[in-house]
């Protein structure tokens, strides 16, 4: 009840966040439900059936990744005094955050249920003159046992997921950012409503102000050697012959298993290069006798690299195969079915969804920082520019490498 | 309007301040002589850092007026405000926020740098004030590396290192123990005379307060002559029967 309480109070941002994520959980469910329907449908055809399944594992991670991102800024989710105040710890807010995920993920999962339900013609007539039911075996009622399972699955990852991301863990109080402090009550009392808005957590338990600096992500090596396996993989696999592998989900080029394989290195060695990247990035900016704004853009991206740079390797991750796939789709279009756009979109929404709410909890995290930069009179003109320099100089760095990559990635699947 | 006495740099006028609906002054008058220390008293609660936000332009008040230098300050804009900040006044919190990611003398030179000087310029200035203030052995450490002592020198330093007009000090020394607590004091107060910088310092601690030039003290945010607490009215023993459940 009290998570229901606390997320009923939550500000809109909060609240659209957690809607995004009911979103992409209705959508997973949805295609998890059209995997099943397929498989009522073609008794027959296991194989082509288990391979629906086994692409839907693609939306499914994207989502319990956005919900865990969506949890750990989740405000109900942080320590702060009110709650540790009545004996709400850190353990308690772990599952505080825990069930706020599964109550929107359920959300999402019940609204794909009476969306297939409606598209099967089971609660008003058939849309859309029943072509949808066909695909969902609309002539056969729908197994109980079989729908739950694949429904409670988004919900069980997703809680799961973000209770492992949020559990106390000795030496980080808070899980998604620190509380704020007395002393800086400032800025949040300054712009009255507004600024109270900004810090829904004011008055915080005093926590460590300055907290020794994040470890250099060291994932750079790592990531580039799994990222040239997965290049080297996917080139040999193609060099090989033109094996029969699994299709690809609406008639894209399949390929064999060996350059699937090579794709899927190559996405995880973007990944995990990714926030040793950023702090590349940001070492790169504050280098050579910065001014006050090179110098707080470059060190800021170079602390958040742990926080951004690994969904920022994801999107990248998932921009160079979207890149890949179009650039070998450019000439003749390819027969994309309308369950392909949807997980497309779920994994590319997920991803960017994931990005811009890690941004958001970096900003909470330095909330104090920020206030006392305006306590010291700096601009905020300062702040948004130094914001921009930040995202400037991830596009450059970034932006080129994931088309170099994507292009690489492209090439022996052309031939 | 009147403007207010040419000898006074800062001059504030009837404050009336409520933080959502609480009050936290009513009806403060003050002015601040050039080049003086003034200590503002009182215990917590009383409204000082109110007070001292109001004089420094970053709480607007609901009622009242304050004039720094003849301008007036309860009139500006926020970008005006923010601007005075930044080329008059310092500002020293109760608990030293230096940002995390820079190193000590970058922290220090940073309202330099705000103001467009040079980065060779800033640090030359920004190392001479942490050698001044003892803390020029830690220039190159973080935030974190440093003891609370060491950084609420480094925050003073920040606050010196542009030269302000006015400087304002909130309970600069909470966070301190005793012996820190007064050589950081001292080191402040000599910096500001030396430089002929005005300070209002926020503070509950007679001993503090008996380092400044003059002294104002606020209880619940009025200003009074004397923080003298009236004595509670009820023995213990009535209070405790008073409050028992079962009576």
């Amino acid at each position: 009840m009290l998570a229901l309480r606390l997320a009923r109070g939550a500000r809109p941002a909060v609240q659209l966040r957690r809607f995004l994520v009911a979103v992409a959980s209705a959508g997973t469910g949805f295609l998890l439900l059209c995997a099943l329907g397929f498989a009522m449908g073609h008794p027959h055809d296991s194989s082509a059936a288990a391979l629906r399944l086994a692409w839907c594992l693609a939306p499914l991670a994207a989502t319990v990744q956005f919900a865990v991102a969506v949890a750990r800024t989740d405000p109900a989710t942080r320590p702060r005094s009110g709650l540790s105040a009545i004996g709400l710890g850190p353990g308690r807010l772990m599952l505080l955050a825990a069930i706020s995920t599964a109550v929107s993920c359920t959300l999402g999962s019940v609204v794909a249920l009476l969306c297939v339900l409606h598209l099967r013609g089971d609660l008003s007539g058939l849309p859309f003159d029943g072509e949808a039911s066909e695909l969902l075996a609309g002539n056969q009622p729908l197994p109980l046992a079989a729908t739950l399972t694949l429904l409670a699955l988004v919900p069980l990852a997703a809680s799961l997921a973000s209770a492992l991301a949020l559990r106390p863990r000795e030496g980080r109080p808070s899980g998604a950012g620190r509380t704020r402090r007395t002393g800086t009550r400032a800025a949040a009392t300054e712009a009255g409503g507004s600024g109270r808005d900004a810090h829904p957590d004011a008055p915080g338990p005093p926590v460590e102000p300055h907290p020794a600096p994040r470890p250099t992500p060291t994932g750079l090596p790592w990531g580039v050697a799994v990222l040239a396996a997965g290049l080297a993989v996917e080139t040999y696999a193609s060099r090989s012959g033109p094996a029969s592998g699994p299709a690809l989900p609406g008639s894209l080029a399949g390929g064999s298993v060996g350059v699937l394989l090579g794709w899927a290195l190559t996405t995880l060695g973007l990944a995990m290069a990714g926030p040793a990247l950023t702090h590349l990035s940001g070492r790169l900016l504050q280098a050579m006798r910065p001014g006050a704004l090179r110098l707080l853009a470059g060190r800021i991206l170079m602390e958040e690299a742990g926080r951004i740079g690994r969904p920022l390797g994801v999107v990248c991750a998932v921009a160079s195969g979207a890149y890949a796939m179009a650039a070998l789709h450019a000439d003749a279009r390819p027969e994309v079915g309308p369950l392909t756009v949807l997980g497309v979109l779920l994994v590319a929404g997920c991803a960017v969804g994931t990005l811009l709410t890690a941004a958001v909890e970096a900003k909470h995290a330095r909330a104090d920082t920020t206030a006392a930069l305006l306590g010291l009179g700096a601009p905020a003109t300062l702040l948004r520019g130094a914001a921009a320099l930040r995202a400037g100089a991830l596009l450059a760095v970034l932006g080129p490498l994931t088309w170099a990559i994507a292009g690489l990635a492209a090439v022996p699947l052309a031939d | 309007m009147v403007a207010p006495p040419d000898n006074d740099v800062l001059w504030a006028r009837a404050l009336h301040v409520k933080h959502n609906g609480s009050p936290a002054l009513s009806g403060v008058s003050l002015g601040v002589r050039v080049g003086e220390i003034l200590a503002v008293g009182g215990p917590r609660g009383s409204g000082k850092t109110t007070l001292l936000r109001c004089l420094s332009g970053q709480l607007l008040p609901q009622q009242g007026e304050v004039w720094f230098n003849s301008t007036p300050v309860h009139t500006m804009g926020p970008h005006t405000r923010e601007r005075l900040r930044r080329d008059r006044f310092g500002w020293i919190d109760p608990a030293p926020v230096l940002v995390p990611e820079l190193n000590a003398w970058e922290n220090a030179a940073l309202p330099l740098m705000l103001r467009g000087v040079g980065r060779r310029q800033a640090k030359t200035t920004a190392l001479e004030w942490l050698e001044r203030l003892d803390i020029g052995g830690c220039a190159r450490r973080r935030p974190y590396a440093l003891l609370q002592a060491e950084r609420q020198r480094v925050a003073i330093a920040r606050a010196l290192v542009p030269a302000p007009t006015v400087l304002f000090a909130d309970e600069p020394t909470a966070p301190l123990h005793r012996v820190e607590s007064a050589s950081v004091l001292r080191t402040l107060t000599t910096a500001a005379r030396s430089h002929g910088i005005t300070v209002v310092l926020a503070t509950h601690d007679a001993d503090t307060a008996a380092l400044a030039d003059r002294k104002v003290s606020l209880l619940d945010g009025r200003r009074v002559n004397t923080v003298h607490l009236p004595p509670a009215t009820e023995t213990e023993s009535e209070g405790r029967a008073a409050c028992s459940l079962s009576a």
